[in-house]
């Protein structure tokens, strides 16, 4: 409370200060289809001061009265100059248009992009969706989370696993925004495609460290995926036939200028064209996953404007109609933009996120196995930017977060008799307040800086469990107590200050140092103990027993641009990351159906460093970009390794890669994609012995993660032909298409996922003589290639 | 469970993309030698026949020359009165107790203590004897063809776990007389279900455990019946501590690796647990002891 108090105080102090001042204000948006644009530029050329505009494209910059140049700009857009003569507030909404579509207003070329040296964000990465649908992808399908993997820092298992991993941390420490509503599973088919549909994406950005303040929740990174709001310009179709999805998006105004949405689905069709030829799918059964996207705004006014969106996913495997798996998200969205003055913009957001898994098994209804599982979230979050003046921007606000885990309602009935073996429904209330200020002192110093208050309520109805740590550890604890709490009784509560700060410092006009430091904090856990997440993987919250993860990260880096018009950006990054309370589990931990689920689990410390080089070229017929990773990552678990630090399963010392983009000419444009990443942890025994027939491998010394499969090498390339844009009557086509011919994998190299220890399959007739054999797996060990037709209009 | 998910997860990947392989890099591999350990294999029932301890030598991963029986150990088992089960040296490792006529070994609810001396240090472990339910019949379900199976005959034992919770059993199974002793058979049952934690008890074996005795064969990618007419089924329900089964479980973590796909979802490879301490309490020693009451129940499918 004495912290909003605090807040209050400075924020009307501020106003106080600021009285005489005079603002401009408004939102830009994208001539062609009305679409906000999400950081661009607003520059006065005489003051050289600027601001960006935010996730709604909304900009304020608060001067003394005069007459000022300003420009706006963003990249692949042609610039705007308007001279203004500031005598009042004024409201100026402005629309940029792509560089080539001719415009009625005064037009410049486009000044140098150097956001990435000039701005004080660190550790941040954004990549537009044309980036993203340039990549070569397997088999042809465009995919968000898999693009982010080309970026340093970035890092997984191994191919077709879900997720990813950032800066050391694990799957379930990275926070999937979707619209602002966290996404619990972000994979079809157990990892190969995300769920994201790119016709309905935007913007994606991905912050390594250096969180801001108004980011919380998870300890490793936050991926940030804003949706497209609709063209508010005119009808517009785009779709496109793969070798996995067929999608479609419409998009349109519902009142021009005012009002539109925008639906996107994608649906895999393989079982459709099965169909006629095999009657594994009759009797029921369904093998297909889709995702359908919903979005809807309405500017009522020019101080309010509504937002509405939704996702909708799911994978559908059953083997008629009673038996199968099926698992997906659902997000809802609610947003309420309103300006408060034309230096206070709000935000409030409503929003309702769940993630379920059901399971069916059995013959009839005297046998049956019913299995199902989901987390549901509910928050409220308002947010407000306060324009103080061209040097500080004050940003605070607060999230009321709702969770409900039901990790498992399971009821088996054998032989006509029911048992329900359902695990307890947990309940918990995360709440959060932060403040936040980017301030920039004198030209070449810039700050951000703020803390964030969190605080974490598990609630009855529920227990508390209490079990034997006299155990050794690594082994199961005996449960000793139960607790029983009534509905609404705190059974846990934690809170944690989490300080940010970062901070940049301009050496000349094309090159910054930045630094910064964050600690985050982490009261919801990912449990899964398996190399690659998987759809069954259940969040647990904290409890007695489970401590909130904690992660404090530094880094420091270097920025550079080259070239004539800084169409060349490097960086190198160094960074530290230490964790505590990661999770591990005792060896057969028993993670599904599991009432007693926290004695099978291990609390550790973790420690991750490295440097980051990045090189990105932005023009030109041959642009793209270069990403090298020296990285360590490491846990310490009672319990595991002897005790010892031991690499995570995503430990890549080299991690190398390269996506690079070609366009010759108006109708072919080419991209390429190599990696090379050092080969991963693995565990390798030393010893054999036998039990009861069974060969039984055993590692002398009890390591873990003790060898490294080979390295991991791969090359993709793209080819994309577009369709005539003439008619051959000389017209001019309106509707666009386009063929993308992609080859995943070119080279065919049976890239290691892993090797494993097992007897053969054989037994024979001496069944101690088994032989053992030391097997590699390729999860995508050939050549794909892959063909998809793509069109808009 | 994992087993059917995986399973399923298989199918499903198959039918969408079939791109993983495999290759036998057992050549290639290079892993870090070890001294040789002691083991103890002490898996002893009540079933009216000699019981068996072997006593052997751990070998490197590869060696796949056969078992190394380590000779010259004392091995006995004592019971709560002080009798004394002693087991004779046979041949490579094999320790063997012989019942008189009529006799079988232990009673229910006693427990045992084994004592094991090899080269100067002893090693010892207790276990108890638990109640086993009888088996009350082997059924036999017919189920048609689909898409993953051609016409099939499914065997069901049928038995009911006794009432009050903390009984755990291990499920072995014969098919013609040939034990089906592949990791993936291993069926192990808390109470009638399948965790412990999972609470289900009292009940008939449920669906997946009585299921769980049918060999799987696969010819291009269709399973075939698990028995057929003529086919002789024999089952035997071992009551073994929950420690045992616990062991049981990991055994089948560390030995069943699944493979292809499936080792996006596998576990990290770890050393099962013992329970068998050295007297010394330092030299380290491999393997189990387990007492377990045993009923069974052949059939043969006519």
């Amino acid at each position: 409370m004495q912290l909003l108090f605090a807040v209050f105080i400075f924020f009307f102090t501020l106003t106080l200060q600021a009285q005489e001042k005079v603002t401009i204000s408004g939102y830009i948006n994208d001539a062609e289809n009305g679409e906000s644009l999400i950081g661009a530029t607003v520059f006065i050329t005489n003051t050289q001061s600027g601001t960006l505009s935010n996730e709604y494209g909304f900009y304020s910059i608060t001067l003394e009265p005069g007459a000022y140049q300003v420009e706006y700009r963003y990249l692949g857009y042609e610039t705007i100059v308007r001279d203004i003569n500031l005598t009042a507030n004024q409201r100026i909404d402005l629309e940029l248009g792509e560089t080539g579509v001719e415009l009625i207003e005064v037009v410049v070329t486009a000044e140098p992009e150097d956001i990435n040296v000039s701005g004080v964000q660190m550790s941040t990465q954004k990549l537009d969706i044309q980036t993203i649908s340039k990549l070569p992808s397997f088999l042809g399908e465009v995919d968000v989370i898999k693009s982010i993997q080309t970026l340093p820092g970035v890092s997984t298992v191994g191919e077709g696993a879900s997720g990813f991993n950032v800066r050391g941390g694990s799957v379930g420490q990275s926070l999937v925004l979707l619209d602002e509503a966290p996404v619990y599973n972000s994979s079809h088919l157990l990892g190969f495609f995300s769920v994201f549909n790119p016709d309905a994406v935007k913007d994606v950005k991905l912050i390594k460290g250096g969180i801001p303040s108004r980011y919380g929740g998870r300890i490793a990174s936050i991926l940030d995926i804003r949706m497209k709001e609709g063209n508010s310009k005119k009808f517009a179709t785009q779709g496109g036939v793969g070798t996995i999805f067929s999608r479609l998006a419409l998009e349109a105004p519902i009142i021009k200028d005012k009002a539109s949405f925008i639906i996107a689905g994608r649906r895999s069709y393989a079982d459709i064209l099965a169909k006629p030829f095999t009657d594994v799918l009759d009797d029921g059964a369904q093998l297909n996953f889709w995702d359908l996207t919903i979005k809807t705004n309405y500017n009522v006014n020019e101080k309010n404007r509504l937002f509405l969106s939704g996702y909708l996913g799911r994978d559908v495997f059953k083997f008629d109609a009673q038996q199968g798996f099926s698992w997906g998200n659902q997000t809802v969205t609610a947003r309420w933009n309103h300006l408060f003055s034309d230096r206070l913009f709000a935000n409030f957001t409503f929003f309702y996120s769940n993630y379920d898994y059901e399971l069916s098994f059995g013959e009839d209804e005297f046998d049956r196995f019913d299995w199902d599982s989901q987390i549901r979230n509910l928050a409220f979050k308002p947010e407000l930017s306060y324009f103080i003046n061209p040097e500080n921007k004050l940003t605070f606000g607060g999230e009321l977060l709702r969770h409900e885990f039901e990790p498992a309602n399971a009821v088996g009935v054998s032989n006509g008799e029911s048992t329900d073996i359902s695990t307890p429904a947990k309940q918990a209330l995360e709440m959060a307040v932060y403040v936040g200020n980017d301030q920039k002192i004198g030209s070449k110093l810039d700050l951000q800086y703020g803390v964030r208050f969190s605080n974490f309520r598990l609630l009855g109805e529920g227990n508390e469990y209490e079990f034997d740590t006299s155990v050794p550890k690594g082994f199961r604890q005996p449960i000793t107590n139960i607790t029983t709490f009534d509905r609404g009784e705190t059974i846990e509560s934690y809170s944690n200050f989490e300080p940010r700060f970062s901070l940049k410092y301009q050496l000349d006009g094309a090159s910054s140092v930045k630094a910064s430091y964050n600690r985050m904090v982490q009261y919801i856990h990912l449990i899964s103990n398996t190399t690659a997440s998987n759809p069954l993987d259940i969040w647990t919250p904290s409890t007695n027993n489970i401590l909130p993860e904690l992660g404090d990260q530094v880094a420091v880096g270097y920025f550079r641009n080259f070239g004539e018009d800084n169409d060349i950006e490097t960086s190198v990054e160094l960074y530290y990351r230490k964790t505590q309370n990661q999770i591990d589990y005792i060896d057969g931990a028993d993670i599904l159906i599991n009432k007693f689920l926290e004695g099978d689990l291990l609390p550790g410390d973790g420690r991750a460093y490295g440097m980051e080089l990045f090189l990105k070229k932005n023009s030109g017929k041959l642009n793209g970009y270069i990403s090298y990773t020296l990285a360590r990552t490491e846990l310490q678990v009672e319990g595991i390794n002897n005790d010892d630090w031991y690499p995570t399963r995503y430990d890549q010392t080299h991690n190398f890669k390269v996506s690079l983009f070609y366009e010759p000419t108006e109708r072919w444009d080419f991209s390429a994609n190599f990696s090379y990443i050092s080969g991963t942890p693995t565990t390798f025994p030393t010893t054999r012995f036998t039990v009861q027939d069974y060969v039984i491998p055993y590692i002398n010394g009890n390591g873990r993660n003790n060898v490294r499969i080979p390295d991991f090498h791969r090359l993709d390339v793209a080819a994309t032909l577009h369709g005539k844009k003439v008619k051959k009557n000389g017209k001019v086509r309106k509707n666009e298409d386009y063929w993308v011919f992609s080859v995943y994998n070119v080279y065919n190299r049976r890239n290691p996922f892993s090797i494993y220890f097992a007897q053969a399959d054989e037994i024979p007739s001496d069944a101690a003589a088994i032989p053992t054999q030391a097997t590699r797996v390729a999860i995508i060990g050939s050549i794909v290639p892959a063909v998809s037709y793509n069109f808009k209009f | 469970m994992k087993n059917i998910i995986l399973f399923i997860s298989a199918l499903v990947i198959i039918f969408f993309v079939s791109t993983s392989c495999e290759d036998d890099i057992s050549s290639e591999v290079r892993l870090e030698t070890s001294p040789e350990l002691v083991v103890i294999d002490a898996w002893i029932n009540n079933k009216p026949e000699p019981q068996t301890i072997q006593v052997n030598a751990s070998q490197s991963y590869f060696d796949n020359s056969g078992l190394i029986g380590l000779s010259g150990a004392e091995v006995v088992v004592l019971d709560e009165s002080g009798k004394q089960y002693l087991f004779e040296e046979g041949e490579q490792g094999a320790y063997i107790w012989t019942p008189t006529a009529g006799e079988t070994f232990g009673t229910v609810g006693q427990n045992y203590a084994l004592a094991v001396t090899y080269n100067g240090v002893t090693y010892g472990s207790v276990s108890s004897m638990n109640r086993v339910p009888p088996i009350d019949s082997i059924t036999f379900r017919f189920e048609e063809a689909n898409a993953f199976l051609e016409d099939s005959y499914f065997a069901e034992f049928w038995a009911r776990d006794p009432v009050g919770a903390g009984d755990s059993y291990w499920v072995k199974t014969w098919k013609n007389e040939e034990y089906l002793g592949a990791p993936d058979q291993i069926n192990i049952a808390f109470d009638a279900g399948f965790s412990q934690g999972g609470a289900v008890d009292g009940l008939i074996f449920i669906p997946p455990i009585r299921d769980a005795i049918n060999p799987f064969e696969d010819e291009d990618g269709t399973f075939l019946s698990p028995y057929a007419v003529g086919d002789s089924i024999y089952v035997e329900l071992h009551a073994i501590p929950n420690e045992a089964a616990f062991f049981l479980n990991e055994v089948r973590l560390q030995t069943d690796r699944p493979g292809g796909f499936g080792e996006l979802f596998a576990s990290p490879l770890s050393n099962v647990p013992t329970n068998i301490v050295a007297s010394d309490g330092e030299t380290e020693v491999l393997g189990f002891f387990t007492v377990s009451a045993v009923s069974s129940l052949g059939r043969r499918f006519e």
